[in-house]
């Protein structure tokens, strides 16, 4: 029923042509709604979706809108021009091109991205679209410079689409745009990237390659852009440089913030407001910019899911919240599912080998010439001092830093040279002494994260939201619910990670490593903070991993923990390991005993 | 060779202003991790106000320049406190950024409004004949530019070396919890630093007027090279807006000669993404490891 309303609703747009007389409302307002809206929305998935600032979709917007141009171009519209090449091909074709050349465009920005990020990422783009820019206004034998190109309105199959049936073409594109972007950013590839924004470490502990993502989030969003500017080129049937200049830009980073980000309906409300607002108070059309300075900082501070929160806020009050049905299906596909996958049979019994690993920071020594063997399906304990090296040691582990010398075999084979995210889906999965979740998801979120390798549909079947992509996505969901059960968090699923308590937070970081179906999982100092119960439910879990198969690294200070769960201990001290053994070796090593306590005489005097 | 040189001096003069520019990026930066986007605009700013005063009004040089600081020291405490301070306080990453662009859309927008729309001349005090040296013709505000220039960024950074206060600074930038245990005021820290950073902005504006002319546009390109210049140098190193402005500068002056005037931005911008594609943090900027 819902559903109906939706697309009846969707449809009265196409109605308005007929109804409304006047083109100035149709394409002059209407139309540059839509195609404004297409940008911000291409903005939304660098600024809300991946976390980083550009200043330079005006670049992208104005490739799309030059190709258009230029490629439509006919020489009686533009005789007096310095222009050489009049190709005049349809429209639909030089669309098409014009959305794959701001793509690359894209993916030549997406390389600096991925080292850069902040200010340092926003000159970049501000650079990018300085040198479209320039391009444009210079080029004049192909966009005859700064006095611009004249189109010839859109012939489909003789018929013209110029004034208000500019609404046909446009509005069906701002449905898909949107469709597209709603479906990929609900998906894994959504979460990917929200991963990222939230901290890259755990996203690539997870399986998730930065790079990938990151590339692939600047080509579609210049490719969205692009398309924009494609659509643009056609509102005043004229392009001219001046146009897409750095103020552009900018104002409309702040209808993204003005409407909200991550949300369709703020992209649409805040392109609306761009377009309305000057038109609506011509009187004060002066004032427009001090009136868009000060709504922008007030939506900052004060409403920081701009308009569109807003309206979410009143609809909410409406709604009712999550239905108890859907989590009952919830549980009863749950209670269905295997949680620990058989294990790749291996016949090597050593899970892990270190030889002679070494990690310098500066003139310091964090971990100096470290020799360990975790045994296949055993729990290793790794203690010493503060400042000992033992999370350094996790980290060279994953891959995080890059070691100063020695080996790393996991399984008898060497990942030295593998990056972090790739260790991840070779089986090494972790969980952090400071906290990593991504604060703004569920916990339910969090752990489809870690699942993020079990995921196979391609980009084509998420973006139309294909049967396949429906029924891995309800499959993933089903299993990371089942996860949540195995650590006892299921009642906080749809709770945002954010606002779960210390305890809680630390159990989800071992089911969001476990859900990525490890073969080692490091666990650095799992109780850290913890009470003796949650301890002891720590304590279980451990013993219920390691019985699945799972070989486990132990990082930990709680001494009666680590005796209790482990089946051998290495002591760190400085870097070096001092001691090795079972449990109870250890205990009674005197070299431990004065590495934790001091010498009897540094003790007593 | 006569007209390399005057180029290379031209570019010089060109670079030091983009470096005094940029070096107010800097000072901010390394204590709040965050500066003001619309700094050009401030510069925008002094220059108007020293117009005004010193052109309009013939008040006294000396009198104009101290309008102009206090002028600074204002801007620069409001838009710490709307600015800033509630950015800082957010958990948005890039709050600041927007929050800066908008008060400078505001400010710019302000003088539109109730100044005006149009360039004026702003004649030197210290006159618009070249002084010619062996052929080679030297505006003497350019000369006036280049030792300002420096002298500000030898001296703030030598307070920052020598001085306690400057070490406070110092110490914010490197470590802002560990500073305000050993009971350094971050907030004052911080807050000066935008002070100290709106004043130079403003003092730019009236350096560069007699050879930009003075209007509401005047700062945002130079505002924009700016950044870039001191992205290129390190946002974190004192003197590296010297050498990205000198790249920038030179590069700008000699492209205008030799190739063209419509492209004289584009090597510029194109060496600040090569820098960055190598050198993340910029030519001086440090290598940071991150801790987990």
């Amino acid at each position: 029923m819902k559903k109906i309303i939706y697309g009846i609703l969707l449809l009265l747009p196409f109605l308005l042509p007929q109804m409304v007389d006047n083109p100035y409302y149709i394409q002059g307002i209407l139309c540059r709604i839509i195609v404004y809206a297409m940008l911000v929305a291409s903005l939304d998935l660098i600024v809300g979706y991946i976390g980083d600032v550009s200043i330079g979709h005006a670049g992208f917007f104005a490739i799309g809108a030059y190709a258009v141009g230029i490629l439509t171009s006919t020489q009686e519209l533009n005789s007096d021009s310095s222009m050489t090449w009049f190709p005049h091909i349809p429209f639909f074709v030089a669309l098409f091109i014009g959305v794959l050349l701001t793509a690359l465009a894209g993916f030549i920005l997406g390389f600096p991205a991925l080292r850069l990020s902040g200010p340092y990422l926003a000159v970049v783009t501000i650079a990018y679209g300085l040198l479209i820019y320039t391009i444009i206004n210079e080029q004049e034998y192909l966009t005859n410079g700064t006095k611009g190109i004249s189109l010839e309105p859109i012939e489909v199959f003789g018929v013209k689409f110029g004034g208000s049936n500019y609404l046909y073409i446009v509005y069906p594109f701002l449905i898909m745009v949107m469709y597209v972007i709603h479906n990929l950013t609900k998906s894994y590839w959504g979460r990917a990237f929200e991963a990222i924004k939230y901290s890259e470490v755990a996203a690539s502990s997870c399986g998730i390659s930065k790079s990938y993502y990151k590339i692939w989030a600047f080509v579609i969003s210049a490719g969205i852009a692009g398309l924009a500017g494609g659509f643009f080129s056609q509102l005043d049937a004229y392009v001219a440089p001046n146009t897409f200049s750095y103020n552009f830009s900018v104002e409309f980073l702040i209808a993204l913030i003005v409407g909200g980000v991550q949300s369709i309906l703020g992209n649409i409300l805040g392109a609306s407001v761009m377009v309305i607002f000057p038109d609506l108070f011509t009187k004060f059309n002066d004032y427009r910019l001090i009136i868009f300075g000060f709504s922008l900082l007030l939506v900052l501070f004060f409403m920081p899911k701009g308009l569109a929160g807003f309206v979410n806020l009143i609809k909410k009050r409406f709604t009712k919240k999550k239905d108890g049905h859907y989590i009952e299906a919830l549980i009863e596909r749950a209670s269905a599912v295997k949680l620990f996958d058989e294990l790749k049979e291996n016949n090597d019994q050593v899970a892990v080998q270190l030889k002679d690993l070494t990690m310098r920071f500066g003139g310091l020594v964090a971990v100096n010439e470290l020799n360990m063997t975790i045994k296949k399906g055993t729990v290793h304990g790794l203690i010493g001092p503060n400042g000992s090296g033992k999370s350094t040691t996790v980290n060279l582990l994953t891959g995080i830093y890059p070691p100063a010398g020695g080996k790393v075999q996991l399984f008898g084979k060497s990942i030295i040279a593998e990056s972090t995210y790739k260790r991840a889906k070779l089986g090494i999965a972790r969980t952090f002494q400071n906290l990593q979740l991504f604060s703004d998801m569920t916990a339910l979120q969090n752990v489809m994260v870690g699942m993020h390798n079990s995921f196979t549909s391609n980009l084509f079947s998420i973006c139309f939201n294909l049967p396949k992509s429906q029924k891995e996505e309800k499959n993933v969901e089903t299993k990371a619910f089942a996860w949540l059960q195995f650590v006892g968090l299921e009642d906080i699923a749809f709770t945002e990670a954010k606002n779960l308590s210390y305890g809680q937070a630390r159990l989800l970081e071992i089911a969001r490593a476990l859900a990525s179906n490890p073969s080692l999982l490091l666990l650095d100092e799992p109780a850290a903070g913890l009470t003796a119960g949650e301890i002891e439910k720590i304590n279980i879990l451990i013993n219920k991993i390691k019985e699945s198969g799972i070989s486990v690294l132990l990082i930990e200070h709680h001494m009666d923990m680590v005796m209790a769960v482990s089946d051998e201990v290495t002591v760190l001290d400085f870097g070096k390991k001092i001691a090795e053994g079972t449990p109870n070796q250890i205990q009674n090593n005197p070299t431990v005993i004065t590495a934790y306590l001091g010498t009897h005489e540094t003790s007593f005097h | 060779m006569e007209q390399f040189i005057q180029l290379l001096i031209s570019g010089i003069a060109q670079g030091m202003i983009y470096s005094l520019v940029a070096f107010g990026y800097n000072i901010t930066f390394s204590t709040s991790r965050s500066f003001n986007f619309s700094h050009g605009n401030f510069l925008m700013l002094g220059g108007v106000v020293g117009l005004i005063f010193f052109i309009n009004n013939q008040v006294p040089f000396l009198a104009m320049v101290l309008a102009v600081v206090f002028v600074g020291l204002i801007m620069g405490l409001i838009l710490y406190k709307t600015s800033i301070e509630p950015s800082l306080k957010s958990k948005s990453n890039y709050a600041w950024i927007l929050a800066t662009l908008a008060f400078g859309i505001i400010l710019k927008n302000i003088v539109e409004v109730f100044w005006s729309t149009d360039d004026f001349r702003f004649d030197s005090p210290l006159g618009n004949a070249p002084i010619r040296i062996m052929g080679i013709g030297v505006l003497p505000q350019e000369i006036l530019i280049i030792i300002v220039a420096i002298c500000i960024v030898v001296a703030v950074e030598s307070f920052k070396k020598y001085t306690i206060f400057g070490k406070a600074i110092v110490a914010v930038s490197e470590d802002k919890h560990t500073a305000s245990l050993m009971g350094i005021n971050q907030q004052f820290v911080i807050l000066f630093s935008f002070l100290l950073s709106s004043v130079i902005a403003c003092l730019a504006g009236v350096l560069v007027a007699p050879i930009t002319m003075v209007g509401a546009t005047m700062g945002t390109v130079l505002g924009v090279k700016a950044y870039a210049v001191s992205i290129i140098g390190g946002l974190e190193s004192g003197y590296g807006v010297l050498l990205g402005g000198l790249i920038i500068g030179l590069s700008e002056a000699f492209t205008a000669r030799y190739i063209s005037t419509g492209y004289k931005d584009a090597p510029g911008f194109l060496i600040l993404i090569l820098v960055l594609l190598f050198l993340p943090s910029g030519i001086f900027g440090k290598k940071i490891f991150k801790k987990v």
